[in-house]
């Protein structure tokens, strides 16, 4: 960032900083399903970055057989929920509860499709076209326009999730299930409804952030191995289980990472997000959020 | 709820090592080639197998960050080597030390974790391990690795080349019986008791007064020591290190040996490195996808037994 | 000869409050030497939730303990344990795959002279070895020291962890509904056990059956919404009008 003048750094420090509030949105989504899934099935999900890169890479093939971007918005979900279902109730259930067995099978999940995608979608990394290739002043600097929706689209789905678990008597129930499982069962909760429509709402969340970030990132088959990472430790910052604490974790460390890699390596800063992490687990091993 | 008995059951993980260490012996003499460079695999794999089991098996310590301590270990061996210039038998000690090390830096962090937290906690250490290791290709060799060349192995007069495929395979060899031994002495030991009731039951152990997380952590450095043990020799095995030995696959593979042979049997992870090296041999070379095959055998062990092969042998009552 | 009236264990206004639940209302509580105590009570009245305190599982929201006079309120499970404060569990607590010998030795271990020892096979060193035989063949299980705890009947596991519990050479022993979800015929079996244990050592027990409280004890305490409602000698508990109130239908 040599040889720059003050207004130039502090308006790509800005840019920086936006830059990773939108992803830190993106990633937000897709931790929030981690969380939910974990808090809700007690699983630890180790394929749920996978499900991001399929979202990606079936809105990929949405605008190459429909040419529409958002048309992936509206099916990307549905293929999702009818994949996702039978998934939970035939393959996932008898792990929940057991977070290392759960990780061990995910992970098996985890290597099939990644190969399915390598085996489709092929090993070269391609970008989805940019659907709104508008630029827009902010501050005095251009800013694409497709970020900015994506940053409305995703507080957007922030707020309906809010809305579900704390408005809705059905997201009522998702929040007991998650507090205590047992309680919820012996109060005559339907739970195996609960876990089928808590797993689903947790991939669908991951998928759209896939097809989100498809014109952002490169479309790639093991794109999900970096979202998993940066879920997993904004998770734990966060606190498993604890929906504020992924929000706030998400954001906090997306947009932190953003302005350490103008200064570092993505590597390298990284790491120090990593070191990070291993401070506060030192100090509040179960987070930051939780009890 | 199994038949087996205490007295019985220890024999059979002793009888299996026997027949294994005998028929690797038997094996190194008249194996082609290229068969014997893959069982020098399998038994590097081994030790690394149980190594692991000591984590997962014997305190139920489910790690996915082990891939930090075979590269460890792996480039513990070839720094020695490359800069320090000492000899094999010294490289494979700054492996082990380097297993402490690395063990110890993970373990702090994260053996007082809960259960969830831990399996994550040491799946970023992989993580960020892999991505510094892929990342600093001046100190790795990313990729692309870095190749060494190794002295010759000197004790006391003779002088041993590994270069000699027939040595390279009696030196590991030797160093899965030792390994097995020394596990198989703490296995039988107090410690070692203390582990399994660590995993038998965790808080019934604490209430008899002992500190749970001191015995896990030793579990697991013990752990990670054994696993940069066998990324050193396999290092010098390969004369090379990357910054794949960082990789998931040394994370995950592990777990999958010790599921197929039996969690803390010792010797079952033995068989499950041996069965997954030939099916791993065999049908990648027939189907590209074969990880696609590698994710459906995860899924089925899982749901079939935690037992593994050994373990259940050992749990069936021999009248 | 030690002077008498001395208190073993000893809780000081014990608080507990989950949340908005006041688990333990300011309870206290006293054993002293020798003694066979019995703490009853209804479902929920606290009795386990006391126990949990004691032993350190859970830290009170006020209070103190005191054991053999040393402060214990902060420290931790396997502290407590070790100076000489063990429990067993209405949930049985046993090592499923290990055997019942080997389940002793673990307690016993503890107090040899090198339990981290990792190199000398366990079965050689000598005073575990006794120590473990001598337990077993006092709490009668010596046939079936072979046996894995997962294999034992219910009620042999209760035994087990009972002998278990006394491995640890504890001072205070407290046994949380021992003979909870047993069948009459064990039951009898320890009733016996924990009887012959009366007369070596102090005992704390939880209970719902009157029956072996009223025979074993010889101080019983009544617990009820997480305060101590009554305390005396088995006759007098069992007059007494609002005890009998509380356990209307309870009682046999």
């Amino acid at each position: 960032m040599r040889g720059l003048s003050l207004p130039e750094i502090v308006t790509t420090v800005l840019f920086l900083l936006i830059n990773g509030l939108i992803w830190g949105l993106i990633i937000a989504l897709i931790a929030l399903g981690l969380s939910l899934i974990f808090g809700v099935m007690g699983i630890v999900n180790m394929a749920h970055g996978d499900v991001y890169m399929a979202g990606a890479v079936l809105s990929f093939y949405v605008v190459a057989y429909f040419g529409n971007f958002w048309l992936s918005l509206v099916l990307v979900p549905i293929i999702v929920l009818l994949f996702s279902a039978p998934l939970e109730r035939f393959v996932l259930r008898p792990y929940e509860g057991y977070p290392s067995s759960s990780m061990i099978a995910t992970v098996g999940i985890s290597f099939i499709i990644q190969q399915v995608a390598l085996g489709t979608y092929g090993g070269i990394p391609r970008k989805v076209t940019n659907p709104w290739p508008i630029s827009f002043n902010l501050l005095g600097v251009d800013y694409p326009g497709y970020r900015l929706l994506v940053a409305g689209i995703s507080v957007l789905i922030l707020i309906g999730l809010w809305l579900f678990l704390y408005k809705t008597s059905y997201g009522v129930l998702v929040r007991a299930s998650m507090q205590d499982r047992e309680m919820a069962s012996a109060m005559g909760i339907n739970v195996n409804r609960v876990l089928i429509t808590t797993f689903v709402m947790g991939s669908v969340l991951a998928g759209v952030g896939g097809v989100l970030a498809s014109p952002i990132n490169q479309v790639f088959y093991l794109m999900g191995e970096d979202v998993i990472l940066l879920s997993f430790m904004v998770v734990i910052i966060g606190g498993l289980g604890s929906l504020k604490g992924t929000l706030v974790a998400a954001l906090c460390l997306c947009s932190l990472e953003g302005v350490l890699a103008a200064v570092l390596s993505p590597t390298r800063a990284r790491a120090a997000i990593f070191i990070i992490m291993a401070i506060i687990l030192m100090y509040r091993p179960r987070g930051l959020f939780t009890d | 709820m199994n038949p087996g008995r205490g007295a019985e059951r220890k024999s059979v993980s002793t009888y299996f090592a026997l027949f294994f260490l005998l028929l690797f012996f038997v094996l190194g003499f008249i194996l082609p080639r290229g068969a014997r460079s893959l069982v020098i695999q399998m038994m590097v794999f081994s030790i690394l197998a149980m190594g692991y089991d000591l984590s997962l098996g014997y305190t139920k310590q489910c790690s996915l960050g082990h891939a930090v301590f075979f590269g460890g270990g792996a480039y513990g061996a070839i720094f020695s080597i490359l800069y320090l210039k000492v000899g094999i038998l010294p490289s494979l000690i700054f492996s082990l030390l380097g297993g402490l090390g690395l063990g110890l830096l993970t373990g702090l962090i994260s053996v007082r974790l809960t259960e969830a937290y831990f399996v994550i906690v040491t799946a970023i250490f992989f993580s960020v391990f892999h991505l510094l290791a892929m990342d600093m290709t001046y100190l790795t060799g990313g990729d692309d690795g870095l190749s060494i060349k190794l002295p010759r192995l000197s004790l006391g007069f003779v002088k041993f080349s590994l270069y000699d495929q027939v040595t390279n395979y009696y030196f590991v060899l030797l160093f899965l019986a030792l390994s097995y031994l020394i596990l198989k002495r703490i296995a039988e030991s107090p410690m070692g008791k203390i582990f399994v009731s660590i995993r038998e039951n965790e808080k019934r152990v604490q209430f008899l007064g002992y500190n749970v997380y001191r015995y896990k952590l030793v579990a697991f450095v013990l752990s990670a020591m054994f696993t940069a043990l066998s990324g050193g020799l396999y290092a010098l095995t390969l004369r090379y290190g990357s910054a794949d030995f960082f990789s998931f696959y040394w994370s995950i593979m592990p777990v999958v040996w010790c599921l197929i042979g039996g969690l803390g049997t010792l010797t079952g992870p033995w068989i499950g490195a041996v069965i997954m090296s030939l099916f791993q041999y065999y049908v990648s070379a027939w189907w590209t996808y074969y990880m696609i095959l590698f994710g459906v055998i995860i899924l089925l062990i899982l749901r079939v037994s935690r037992k593994g092969i050994v373990g259940y042998l050992m749990s069936r009552r021999w009248t | 000869m030690a002077p008498l009236n001395k208190k073993l264990l000893e809780t000081v206004s014990v608080t507990k409050r989950f949340g908005g639940l006041l688990a333990l209302d300011s309870v206290s509580y006293s054993v002293e030497e020798g003694e066979v105590r019995g703490i009853i009570g209804p479902n929920g009245a606290g009795k386990t939730t006391f126990f949990n305190v004691t032993t350190g599982e859970l830290k009170p929201t006020s209070g103190k303990i005191f054991l053999k006079g040393e402060d214990i309120t902060d420290l931790s499970p396997y502290s407590i344990c070790q100076k000489g404060l063990s429990r067993t569990f209405q949930l049985t607590l046993v090592f499923p795959e290990m055997s019942v010998y080997d389940s002793v030795w673990v307690g016993v271990n503890l107090r040899t002279r090198s339990p981290w020892n990792p190199a000398v096979p366990a079965g050689r060193i000598v005073d575990a070895r006794r120590k473990t035989e001598e337990i077993c063949h006092w709490m009668g299980l010596w046939e079936k020291r072979e046996e894995l705890a997962c294999n034992l009947s219910y009620g042999d596991q209760k035994v087990l962890e009972i002998a278990m519990a006394l491995s640890t050479e504890p001072s205070v022993l407290l046994l949380d509904e021992p003979t909870q979800g047993v069948s009459p015929k064990e039951t009898d079996t320890i009733m016996e056990v924990i009887e012959r244990l009366s007369k070596h050592m102090t005992i704390v027990l939880i209970e719902h059956s009157m029956d072996v409280v009223l025979r074993l004890c010889h101080v019983i305490t009544v617990f009820s919404e997480g305060r101590v409602i009554a305390e005396g000698p088995p006759e007098k508990i069992s007059k007494n009008e609002e005890v009998q109130r509380i356990y209307l239908g309870e009682i046999r």
